[in-house]
């Protein structure tokens, strides 16, 4: 009697236990907790109290831990990446990290007290899944904000997010094929680093 | 000015010829079907530009080049089957399939940059300081109460152009939303509206009503003052106009233009900083502003 209620609770434990493995972030809990991280540390009196500069690292940190800049940056170059040798490649991924995280962090230094609404989060074809959520600004008008995540690494991540219908990815990708049409992977590097520094 | 009511007229019918010629046209039901996932739209929008017949030099070997470039890969594709990032996957039936060559031609690309590079140095040089300035005199309630008069105003615009498209129930919308905020909001002054969440602006206008009628884009153009457009577009907001009330007003027309830039200068001093860090970000902000504009076109004339 008393070891099957042993086995009883045991078996009972590790039903518990599974669920509690499996478990990972939905890609509408991973955008939410990174934002309202971001939110946290911009309303902090301590960081209010640091340089630009440092205010942009930590933000920086904080957006990667959300991003999949190498998702991105693959997806940005599309078809022009395999023309990337693997050192070109990675010196990419670094550059234009750098590029989106120091504009992004110093948009978001900007931001004031917009109320965020989480809407939904929509289920796309091959790994993939979109969070829709609204920025409300103070005249009452609402900003759609729209993320897209992949969990190609093993986590959600976010690869592109979509402003008002415009997405980034796709944004960057003209650009990028305008300058690659006339000139070499390396002359891309060269206008980033350019352009990071 | 006087010109005859005959001249006027023929000026009219050249207009909508030349209109008509520009923008080609693509069967209504292309384009505005719904419900539309975005891959879709940007499929059938692409599909839109192909059927454009008055493609360019230009626009033809920008195409030209993509497919030869494309043939390439394919062929390198065959040699490297088992990558893992397989194009397939970035390309096909992916939601980002095409780009913006294919989005929007673009022939007039020397005028177009060359009106950019104008704009931009009125922006720094003259709407920028104009509207700083305008900013420290006018408090932000009072200038973003203007912004609110401004669209209140411009109510048949976007009322008329929800029934040109055939959307009873988001005119009716627009039409209570006008209603609310032109009484409890005093005049438009106050966005009471903005409280009732399926009272949402839509911003309808005559280019999105000639998207849904099947009118393509036409060429892209870069219009002074006014930034990004098409060919299509900028006389759809020529044809706004009428639409407008403040253009009914029965001042001159310096007075007239006056408001609009009044107006201009009252927007701008509520959004300082959005188009540098754009400028910022960007590697070419002419393609930028190019895509950006015809993406957020295409979300519009889907809703």
């Amino acid at each position: 009697m008393n070891k099957r209620f042993a086995g009883l609770i045991l078996s009972f434990t590790f039903l518990m236990l599974i669920p509690l493995q499996g478990y990972a972030a939905t890609p509408m809990e991973t955008v939410e907790t990174g934002v309202n991280k971001v939110l946290k540390t911009l309303s902090d009196p301590a960081f209010k109290a640091k340089s630009k500069d440092q205010q942009i690292a930590t933000i920086s940190t904080e957006i990667e831990s959300v991003f999949d800049f190498q998702e991105l940056s693959r997806r940005t170059l599309s078809r022009e990446w395999k023309k990337f040798s693997a050192e070109q490649q990675t010196e990419f991924v670094k550059l234009f990290k750098e590029l989106l995280q120091g504009v992004y962090a110093d948009r978001l230094l900007a931001y004031s007290d917009q109320k965020v609404i989480y809407d939904k989060e929509l289920m796309l074809k091959k790994g993939r899944a979109e969070v829709q959520s609204y920025l409300q600004t103070s005249d009452g008008s609402k900003i759609p904000l729209f993320y897209r995540l992949t969990d190609k690494s093993g986590s959600w991540k976010v690869y592109d997010i979509v402003i008002e219908g415009v997405s980034m990815v796709k944004n960057y990708r003209t650009q990028f094929k305008e300058i690659l049409s006339n000139g070499s992977p390396e002359k891309l590097l060269e206008i980033l680093r350019e352009k990071v520094k | 000015m006087n010109v005859d009511p005959v001249r006027k007229a023929l000026y009219m019918v050249a207009v909508a010829a030349l209109f008509v010629v520009f923008c080609g046209y693509a069967p209504a039901g292309e384009i505005n079907h719904e419900p539309l996932e975005p891959g879709r739209l940007l499929a059938q929008q692409t599909r839109v530009s192909a059927n454009d017949q008055l493609a360019t030099p230009r626009f033809e070997l920008l195409a030209q080049a993509a497919q030869a470039k494309e043939d390439e890969d394919d062929k390198k594709d065959e040699d490297a089957d088992d990558d893992e990032y397989d194009d397939d996957e970035y390309d096909d039936d992916d939601e980002y399939a095409d780009d913006d060559v294919k989005l929007i031609s673009d022939p007039l690309i020397q005028p177009n940059t060359d009106m950019y590079n104008l704009n931009d140095t009125l922006y720094f040089a003259v709407l920028k300081p104009a509207a700083r300035g305008y900013g420290y005199i006018i408090p932000e309630e009072l200038r973003t109460a203007i912004v609110n008069v401004f669209y209140n105003i411009r109510f048949p615009v976007r009322f008329l152009n929800c029934l040109f498209q055939g959307k009873g129930q988001k005119a009716g919308y627009e039409f209570q939303r006008f209603f609310i905020n032109t009484t409890v909001g005093f005049a438009g002054l106050a966005n009471v509206a903005a409280n009732y969440p399926h009272l949402q602006p839509s911003k309808e206008d005559l280019g999105q009503t000639f998207a849904v009628w099947g009118i393509g884009y036409g060429p892209y153009v870069m219009l002074p003052f006014l930034g990004p457009s098409s060919v299509r577009d900028a006389l759809g907001r020529l044809g706004d106009t009428f639409l407008d009330p403040i253009w009914w007003i029965p001042v001159d027309i310096w007075t007239s233009i006056g408001i609009r830039a009044g107006e201009a200068v009252n927007e701008t001093s509520l959004r300082i900083g959005e188009y540098e860090a754009l400028k910022a970000a960007a590697l070419d902000p002419y393609v930028m502003i190019r895509n950006a504009w015809v993406q957020n076109r295409n979300k519009l004339i889907a809703e």
